[in-house]
């Protein structure tokens, strides 16, 4: 017998017990502690005393379940078709929701049909129907129907042309409703040639903001056409469109142009009829496997009365707001010709969020000759993209200008402009 | 054999280097290659993982032990005396330690293609991942998982799934058996009543339009064909994937933190080789299967994103270089205005479109992230390193070419730039970690000398080293053979006193180390332990890999 215990038997004694506790405990298994097997199965049996049900955090569970439920998928879809429908009033409408009914599984997805009903914090209201046909003769055609009625009671307006002030802010009532069909023909798979046509009822009226004066008070039928006497349009017109962007949510590359011509005709009392084009051109020029992107995009509106007639202000292209010159207000300048140019530098931060550097550069005008890069005004800022996979869901923009600044929470992309296919008054509102 | 070299120096230095480490505690079956028979698991249950939650929780919750800062660090665990992974659940050596030919390295895991003898069934629509994708019953009764390509990048996430996978195998781990496959419409039937949640998360019985609808939004090829992948359902029961970290709480055989895991800290060397940045939790799938034993089997699944692909597209450039938030970069963005332009930025991508973003001379292994925080290759140490990095010196060339093969690449170029850039990634892994420790392995006892194999043969040069002997039981301090310089062993079996043993300590004149541990019999001898040491940036001091080792906690 060892005197003292030194480390052999100590060593001994310890492997014998544990042998000794693993014989009552495994009923034959190979768990020899004297073995390494061995001393991963005593490990292993400890463990199996103290097993316990694999569980997560309630607040794991509860992303699964967000995921799994699909509920922001169930939520966008709604339920049955009806679902609610957030936002994609004019600017400054205010906060906007109400109930939407989309169909897209009709006939197989042959056809779709969406109708919706808005309202804002500021009383803006918007009804609209919509029924489509997305895929006619496999890709080559599509057609769509588009009814809407607006009620918008205090846009602004700061009177006729650039050299309109800050502080000549007036609003005023917009009522339309409009009904337009188009044909699109889809020659190649970025390629978009559409025919137009529709029918328009406007109904201008004093604005009801306490703020401001009201438009039809502060400007005459003289420079502002169409604030006394409205009129209704029949219109038709046509645009082609190529859009080679790699992700239209937050292109990196590529490009979209569009030309669109449309030809307005005064039905109720033939002093507005008058031809209108716009074109648009975007670039986005990517730099450093595109972690830089150049984007660029330039966009002009001219409008074209008949003889003895005016271009109502109300269909008049607009300059300033968050998608143009973004140091000015919304609608800040009414004109019958509009250029606007648009430059960012755009940098990504981290995955997820881009920040943007952008200059703004626009004018309205009266005559065509006078589109040109004289006079424009102007205005820089800084930006933030929010993105998944690219694509741009929220973006916050901060602009300067000689009239101050302007703060934007947009949830769309800044070039996010296209041809108008149906809208009431060209898109602009 | 490499060549021993003793430059005086090192003759000199070895010959007054003391051991200071005792003799470690061997058992009777080190080093131990297969791991015990697992315990019966009774009451695994299925516990996901949610995907956005795991994002968040390991960024701002830190989960796992971490190396600390100071002293010694967190050696890994569930490894042999040697300093490898015996075979298990998690991990079977494969091509290091038993060499596979081209046509077993091509053939990847056991499971043949789906049958074409029938049409094959849509029993199930694949809800989860960024790619659409059904799930398909062939003629035999075998359960597939079809996946598919981007519209606009045809072969991208398709090849990079094959590819990768077999690679994974052929190292070691558990996957399910990929295939490239192609179909045509009407070579699939819609099985009855098959459940489908719909993109707007309804769920309802699935009709012949969704399943034209998915089809719709993968790549066709002119002739009408669909090109996917077919992955085999795993057999046994599903219980989720693998977290990062601990262990799980229902598996009596996991015991090992996996944050401490060999086989998981050195799946970075290998998640950077085949720029596997998506090698999240959810990229993996525990099973339960009933082997005589139900016991629970780690399977990697999910290699879409892999090879510069993001599966719904080209990943991004940032991919392996930053992960999806980091303060410091974003911050230095952010104030330089984008005037900063961080190296990896200006990468050079081929325009290959089955490719995506894949290429080498930007490539750093030891800075190499993935999307976020992983403890377990946060916690990867040199030995942990090197243990990885020897695994992909293994391929050679050829091997690399016959893998790479298996993705069924249309453009001959596409597929000889993945090989090259394979090729170069692996010279620079091998680069980077082999030479953190001394580079030898395999060691074995052969006509009377201890014989190893240089890690890198043909990559690195060849390193400086001394070897001295030493002789000693458990628990107590070597003692020098006298003359027991060089690789032949100095003393018999009858030299040896009951339980001694033969210990070979190699130098290379700066803190790396091995030491390689003898059992002498008669007429034999066995190498029975290996033990390194290397020197840590952070202040030069040896850290040692001490036998630690050997036991699996």
């Amino acid at each position: 017998m060892c005197p003292q215990l030194c480390y052999r038997c100590t060593s001994t004694l310890k492997a014998a017990s544990i042998f000794l506790l693993l014989v009552n405990q495994t009923h034959g298994q190979d768990a020899s502690p004297m073995t390494r097997a061995g001393e991963i199965t005593v490990e292993r049996h400890r463990k199996q005393r103290e097993l316990a049900a694999e569980t997560n955090s309630k607040w794991e569970d509860r992303f699964i379940y967000v995921r799994e439920s699909r509920l922001i998928e169930r939520f966008t879809a709604g339920i049955a078709g009806f679902r609610v429908k957030l936002g994609g009033l004019a600017t400054n409408g205010g906060f906007a929701a109400g109930p939407e009914y989309l169909r897209t599984d009709f006939g197989d997805g042959l056809m779709t049909f969406r109708a919706s009903a808005q309202a804002s914090l500021r009383k803006f209201q918007k009804y609209d129907l919509e029924i489509g046909m997305p895929r006619i003769a496999g890709r080559w055609l599509s057609w769509n129907l588009h009814a809407a009625h607006h009620n918008y009671p205090q846009l602004q307006s700061y009177g006729p042309g650039q050299g309109s002030v800050k502080t000549g802010r007036s609003d005023f009532r917009l009522e339309d409703t409009a009904i337009d069909t188009t044909l699109a023909f889809h020659p190649l798979r970025r390629m978009t040639v559409a025919g137009q046509l529709g029918y328009l009822q406007n109904n201008v009226g004093p604005g009801t903001s306490k703020r401001f004066i009201s438009a039809d008070e502060q400007f005459a039928e003289a420079t502002t056409p169409g604030i006394s006497h409205q009129a209704d349009f029949v219109r038709y017109g046509s645009f082609v469109q190529y859009d080679y962007r790699d992700r239209p949510g937050g292109a990196r590359s590529g490009g979209m142009y569009y030309a669109q011509w449309g030809r307005y005709v005064d039905q109720t009392r033939g002093a507005f009829s008058h031809h209108r084009v716009d074109i648009e051109a975007q670039q986005f020029i990517p730099l450093i496997n595109a972690r830089r992107v150049i984007a660029l995009r330039a966009r002009t509106s001219l409008t074209d009365a008949d003889s003895g007639n005016r271009v109502p202000f109300y269909l008049q292209p607009v300059v300033g707001g968050s998608d143009s010159v973004r140091g000015y207000r919304a609608y800040r300048f009414y004109g019958d010709q509009s250029l606007l140019m648009t430059a960012e530098y755009r940098y990504e931060i981290f995955s997820g969020l881009d920040m943007a550097m952008f200059a703004d550069a626009g004018k309205v005008t009266d005559r065509r000759r006078d589109i040109n890069l004289r006079d424009l005004e102007s205005s820089v800022g800084f930006g933030f993209r929010f993105n998944v996979r690219n694509n741009v869901f929220l973006r916050v923009d901060t602009a300067f200008s000689h009239e101050g600044f302007q703060v934007w929470f947009k949830f769309n992309n800044v070039f996010a402009s296209g041809p108008v296919k149906t809208s009431s008054s060209q898109g602009e509102f | 054999m490499p060549k021993l070299l003793l430059p005086a120096m090192l003759i000199s230095w070895a010959a007054n280097s003391p051991v200071a480490a005792e003799t470690p505690t061997f058992r009777p079956d080190d080093p131990l290659w297969v791991m015990p028979s697992p315990l019966p698991v009774s009451n695994a249950g299925l516990r996901k993982i949610g995907d956005v939650y795991d994002l968040f929780y390991n960024e701002l919750g830190k989960p796992g032990d971490s190396q600390p800062l100071r002293g010694q660090p967190i050696l890994a665990r569930g490894v042999n005396t040697l300093g490898d992974v015996p075979d298990g659940e998690w991990y079977v050596n494969r091509h290091y330690r038993h060499r596979l030919s081209t046509t077993e390295l091509a053939q990847g895991p056991v499971g043949a293609p789906p049958s074409r003898a029938e049409k094959w069934i849509v029993v199930a629509a694949k809800n989860e991942g960024v790619t659409p994708g059904f799930v398909i019953a062939d003629a035999t009764g075998r359960r597939f998982v079809l996946k598919f390509d981007p519209v606009s990048y045809p072969e991208l996430a398709t090849a990079a799934d094959v590819i990768s996978s077999r690679f994974f195998h052929a190292i070691g781990y558990h996957v399910p058996a990929n295939h490239i496959v192609y179909f045509k419409r009407e070579d699939l039937v819609l099985g009855s009543d098959v459940r489908f949640s719909d993109p707007k998360g309804r769920k309802r019985s699935m009709t012949r339009q969704d399943l034209q609808d998915v089809l719709d939004r993968v790549h066709k090829a002119p002739d009408g064909q669909y090109r996917a992948v077919a992955s085999l359902y795993l057999t046994g029961q599903p219980i989720g994937p693998r977290r990062w970290h601990g262990t799980r709480r229902d598996d009596p055989n996991d015991t090992v933190p996996h944050e401490h895991r060999r086989d998981l800290r050195g799946m970075r060397v290998f998640a950077s080789w085949l720029g596997h940045d998506d090698s999240r939790s959810i990229n993996s799938l525990d099973m339960v299967v009933d082997e005589g034993v139900p016991h629970v089997r780690h399977y990697l699944i999910d290699f879409g994103s892999t090879l510069g692909s993001a599966s719904y597209g080209p990943n991004s450039p940032r991919s392996g270089h930053v992960p999806l938030f980091s303060w410091k970069p974003a911050a230095r963005e952010f104030l330089t205005f984008g005037l900063y332009v961080p190296s990896w930025s200006l990468a050079k991508y081929p325009s290959y479109t089955s490719v995506g973003r894949f290429e080498h001379a930007r490539f750093d292994p030891e800075r190499w992230v993935p999307e976020y925080r992983n403890p377990a290759f946060e916690n990867m140490l040199p030995d942990d390193a090197f243990w990885a990095a020897k695994q992909v010196g293994a391929f050679t060339d050829e091997d690399i070419r016959a893998i790479v093969r298996t993705g069924q690449l249309s453009d001959a170029q596409a597929e000889k730039w993945i090989v090259q850039c394979l090729i170069h990634r692996r010279d620079k892994i091998v680069r980077a970690y082999a030479p953190k420790v001394l580079p030898l392995d395999n060691f074995r006892v052969e006509e009377g000398r201890l014989q190893f194999d240089l890690v890198g043969s043909g990559i690195l040069e060849s390193p400086r080293y001394a070897v001295r002997w030493f002789r000693g039981r458990a628990g107590e301090q070597p003692r020098s053979v006298n003359d027991g310089v060089g690789t032949e062993l100095p003393l018999r079996y009858d030299d040896l006193g009951a339980d001694e043993l033969l210990i070979a300590h190699f130098y290379s004149g700066d803190q790396r180390t091995v030491r390689v541990y003898l059992r002498l019999q008669p007429g034999s001898a066995q190498v029975i332990g290996a033990e390194r040491t290397w020197a840590t940036s952070v202040n030069s001091e040896q850290r040692s890999h001490i036998a630690g080792s050997i036991t699996n906690r």
